[in-house]
């Protein structure tokens, strides 16, 4: 196995090769990471809002609320205005579900299933259907479409600036998508590469190897820390600019 | 490698239904509970901030009234005060007037009386020199043996006269 396969092994999505009536599940490590994390997601905030008189009930409850005012004050509503209000249990759901998802990589046997770049796609997409939704909801078809052409554009270059603000929303959903992917990935391949030094160095001679050992761990211990904090700010960094991409059409120009 | 960008369609629609599934399931049981308590609470705070600010204008508008008719009250107060001072200087002129007149009728009166009296005693004072030079007169009758012996009489009368 040589390095490049060690790498593809450790962020690749394995198949389990589940089959029903002839056609494949796709059920894969990624997507049984994600349906764990959902199921704890979901049992964890619903006994949470049961409301529970015991002292962790009431500091997870306090925690709960505090987390929904951080979304709301600090994502919805500045970039939303009220209207953002009614999505609100969208956006407290997207920042936890990634960043749940981001630092499950960092649990043993589990892996990031946002280094997938069709799990960060699909959240693009419903992303993208939010934000059409919400453009559709406040503006109506005719309204939404007027809000791509910026007001008092000569009516010459509609033509040309109404498919170019299209492709633009479009890119900005791709790109969602791309940013949390990459960031993701990188970080896992820069791990698994630290790892590797002293496999690597190690086949050399074993006392490189384990001279090698202290540098590649107290490099592997800064770029987890560096990874905990990426964690955080691409799920800040997603539902943060779902939010303004929604945002900027409910508000048009 | 290449297969990082490959997509998987399978995972991309089970990550999208598993997501979505789960932003109806936290809607429904968990975020509709923990957003209504936060908003309850929050309204609540908002009712009773502006509870107080009300119950501070009422008692700021209560203090303004007090003020106003500790205002009045005092100006009442200075008023009768002033009418007090003035009816009891008024009454202080009349009992001086009416004090100083009836001293000035007491005065009179005993002047009067003084007079009277004294007109009296000199009355009673000529009667008793009258009756005494007339006793005298008797004494110098009965003493006429000698004329040092009336004088002496009539001298002797005379002190009596004086040492009454």
């Amino acid at each position: 196995m040589d390095v490049a396969e060690i790498i593809s092994h450790h962020i690749l999505d394995h198949d389990w090769g589940v089959v029903l009536g002839g056609m494949r599940m796709p059920v894969t490590t990624h997507s049984v990471t994600i349906a764990a994390v959902s199921i704890i997601l979901f049992l964890g905030l619903w006994w949470i809002s049961r409301r529970h008189e015991s002292r962790a009930g009431r500091l997870l409850t306090t925690l709960a609320e505090e987390y929904v005012t951080f979304i709301r004050d600090g994502m919805v509503l500045p970039n939303m205005g009220a209207e953002g209000r009614s999505f609100l249990p969208y956006f407290c759901t997207l920042f936890l579900f990634i960043l749940s998802v981001n630092l499950a990589g960092m649990i043993p046997q589990m892996k990031t299933a946002t280094s997938n770049i069709s799990v960060t796609a699909a959240l693009a997409l419903c992303s993208g259907g939010l934000i059409l939704f919400s453009g559709l909801k406040f503006h109506g078809p005719i309204g939404f479409l007027k809000g791509f052409v910026p007001s008092g554009t000569p009516a010459w270059l509609v033509p040309l600036i109404f498919p170019l603000e299209v492709v633009s929303l479009v890119i900005k959903v791709c790109v969602l998508a791309i940013r949390l992917f990459a960031n993701m990935l990188s970080g896992h391949m820069v791990l698994i590469c630290l790892l590797l030094i002293i496999f690597i160095v190690g086949n050399m001679h074993i006392a490189a190897g384990a001279g090698s050992l202290i540098p590649a761990m107290g490099l592997e211990i800064f770029m987890t820390c560096l990874e905990l904090l990426v964690a955080f700010l691409q799920a800040y960094v997603f539902t943060l600019l779902t939010a303004i991409f929604a945002g900027s059409v409910i508000h048009t120009h | 490698m290449e297969d990082l960008l490959k997509p998987d369609y399978g995972v991309m629609i089970l990550t999208v239904c598993n997501f979505l599934l789960l932003v109806y399931l936290l809607k429904k049981f968990a975020w509709k509970g923990i957003i209504g308590a936060l908003e309850k609470r929050e309204q609540q705070v908002a009712d009773d901030k502006k509870q107080a600010q009300e119950a501070r204008e009422s008692a700021e508008q209560l203090k303004r009234e007090l003020d106003e008719k500790l205002a009045q009250i005092t100006e009442e107060a200075a008023k009768k005060m002033a009418e007090a001072v003035r009816v009891g200087e008024a009454q202080r002129d009349q009992i001086l007037a009416a004090a100083k007149e009836q001293s000035e009728r007491l005065t009179q009166q005993a002047k009067a009386q003084i007079e009277a009296e004294k007109n009296q005693v000199l009355a009673e004072v000529r009667g008793e020199i009258a009756r005494t030079a007339v006793l005298a007169a008797e004494r110098v009758i009965r003493q006429q043996i000698s004329d040092a012996s009336a004088q002496e009489a009539v001298d002797r009368v005379l002190e009596e006269v004086k040492a009454k």
